[in-house]
């Protein structure tokens, strides 16, 4: 589902945040980036939907190296790809259900689809009864779940998660943790950057640690350290 | 990639409610910016309507003897043809000459009661095919002593004159127009970029989600498009407004010089209309080069 053969990534004024890492990931695997801040765990990430280019080395998504792919086509790779991030990128000025029926309609899904998904997830997710809260009415929690629920309604391939927990306490985290776990039950690719080390030693799923940009470790069942 | 139309709506009526100060600023800069452009352009159609009688190109006139035969008349006329210095000429006859008199004078209707058309030469417009004061003189001259001729006035720099002060302002009314073209464009260019600031969050989201480029900018676009038309739409009553103004300078007397300084209705309709377009065009292709700047992957 997902291959880095050799990649290097050098920002400008020469931060290695990545180097010679190599990668791949099997579908419907549940993966843990794991390491210290700066150590390219975000970078990993946003090779993959394509927020960046490699300086060097190839990224595999899906079978297809996307370094080939055209700009035009690269929305087209996002749709395989949710995205949830530690501060949830939602948009304030619309509800919840609003919110993720919003990631749909922008790639011209018919509204009839719109209406039959949204809610199903949002019912997925544990938030039907606060369909028509604004985000600022939610708890950390509630508003992550939202935030998941608009990655995922589209199905994709892939679920990308950057510190999805990093704002939210341990049982809140937890229930997260178990909405991720169903839906890569469901035969979704999840990958996870973390710093939250009882998630990981609880959950016992692969785990790849990077440190200053170079892939240390990477076991499978693993623990955080 | 089918756009749909409700959500473009949806979107652009909601970021109008949302960005109510910056969509005002923008429409109030678009109808400035169009005013300013409008009533430039409308100063130099006035300034050419106003010099446009100077401008026919005639350079001396011929006055016939009101006492004179026909057939003299005709000579001169055969003349006037013949001559390869005449480009073309104009005749005036005594009514045509006395209705211009009683326009002229028509605050004195006691002198126009002493004149009848009887009395009033009749009379050539002259344009020569070279205008050279010294040619014109020369040409002027033969015309002179001509039989049945009473006299040949030149007006070359009178007209001259006139011709430079035209030339010279239009030439200075293009170039303000460009300017204020270019001001334009970059001001709502600028407006547009804060607004889209505002909103960097939405496109954001709405690229990680796989909206393709030009699903997001559309509703942008068609924000410009509605912008720019309603600033359009405002600054036709204010170029209006201009040409009032100069129905004022028009009807001052003591501005003699400036006679037909107007221009037709017509004229400021189809300009406000092209205003519009304008404003239509800087708005959307102002939004869709604003919004590419948030676009690049």
């Amino acid at each position: 589902m997902i291959r880095m053969e050799n990649v290097t990534k050098v920002y400008k004024g020469e931060v290695l945040a990545l180097q010679n890492a190599s990668c791949e990931v099997q579908r419907g695997e549940f993966v843990f980036l794991v390491g210290p801040s700066g150590s390219g765990k975000s970078t990993f990430m946003r090779l993959l939907n394509k927020e960046e280019k490699p300086d060097r080395g190839r990224v595999y998504v899906a079978g297809k190296d996307i370094g080939q792919l055209p700009s035009w086509k690269v929305p087209f790779l996002r749709r395989n790809i949710g995205c949830v991030f530690q501060d949830f990128k939602l948009l304030p000025n619309k509800t919840v259900v609003q919110n993720v029926a919003f990631a749909l309609e922008v790639i011209g899904r018919p509204r009839g689809v719109i209406k039959e998904k949204v809610p199903a997830i949002l019912e997925l997710v544990g938030l039907s009864k606060k369909m028509h809260n604004y985000p600022d009415e939610l708890s950390g929690g509630e508003q992550q779940r939202v935030s998941i629920a608009r990655a995922f309604v589209n199905r994709p391939l892939i679920l990308l998660a950057d510190e999805p927990t990093g704002n939210l306490d341990p049982n809140t985290s937890l229930g997260i943790m178990t909405l991720l776990d169903r839906i890569n039950r469901t035969g979704t690719t999840v990958v996870m950057a973390t710093h939250d080390r009882s998630i990981v030693d609880k959950m016992r799923r692969r785990v790849v640690e990077l440190d200053r940009g170079q892939i240390v470790r990477d076991q499978s069942r693993g623990v955080y350290e | 990639m089918s756009l749909k139309l409700d959500y473009v709506l949806r979107e652009t009526a909601s970021n109008f409610r949302r960005n109510i100060t910056l969509t005002l600023a923008t429409v109030i800069t678009v109808t400035i910016s169009l005013t300013l452009l409008g009533a430039a352009l409308l100063f130099g159609d006035a300034v050419d309507n106003a010099t446009v009688r100077w401008k026919d190109g005639v350079e001396f006139i011929v006055f016939m003897d009101p006492e004179i035969s026909p057939e003299l008349e005709e000579d001169v006329r055969r003349q006037l043809e013949d001559a390869p210095e005449v480009s073309g000429f104009t005749y005036i006859d005594k009514d045509e000459a006395y209705a211009e008199v009683q326009d002229l004078l028509g605050d004195s209707p006691e002198l126009v009661e002493v004149i009848t058309p009887e009395r009033l030469p009749a009379s050539f417009r002259v344009k020569p095919t070279d205008t050279l004061p010294e040619r014109v003189d020369e040409l002027a001259a033969a015309f002179r002593t001509q039989p049945g001729v009473a006299r040949v006035v030149t007006a070359s720099e009178t007209i001259r004159a006139i011709e430079d002060l035209s030339s010279g302002l239009r030439q200075r009314v293009i170039i303000i127009a460009i300017v204020l073209l270019v001001a334009a464009a970059v001001l709502i260019l600028n407006t547009i970029r804060m607004a889209l600031f505002s909103r960097r969050r939405d496109i954001e989201v709405m690229k990680l989600v796989g909206a393709t480029n030009w699903f997001i900018r559309v509703p942008f676009m068609f924000e410009g498009l509605i912008q720019g038309l309603i600033g359009g739409v405002i600054a036709i009553p204010l170029i209006w407004l201009t040409n009032n103004f100069f129905s004022v300078i028009n009807d001052d007397v003591s501005l003699e010089l400036l006679r037909g300084f107007t221009v037709d209705p017509s004229r400021v309709w189809a300009l406000g209309f092209q205003m519009v377009g304008l404003g239509a065009i800087v708005g959307t292709v102002g939004s869709g080069i604003a919004v590419s700047r948030f676009l690049d992957t």
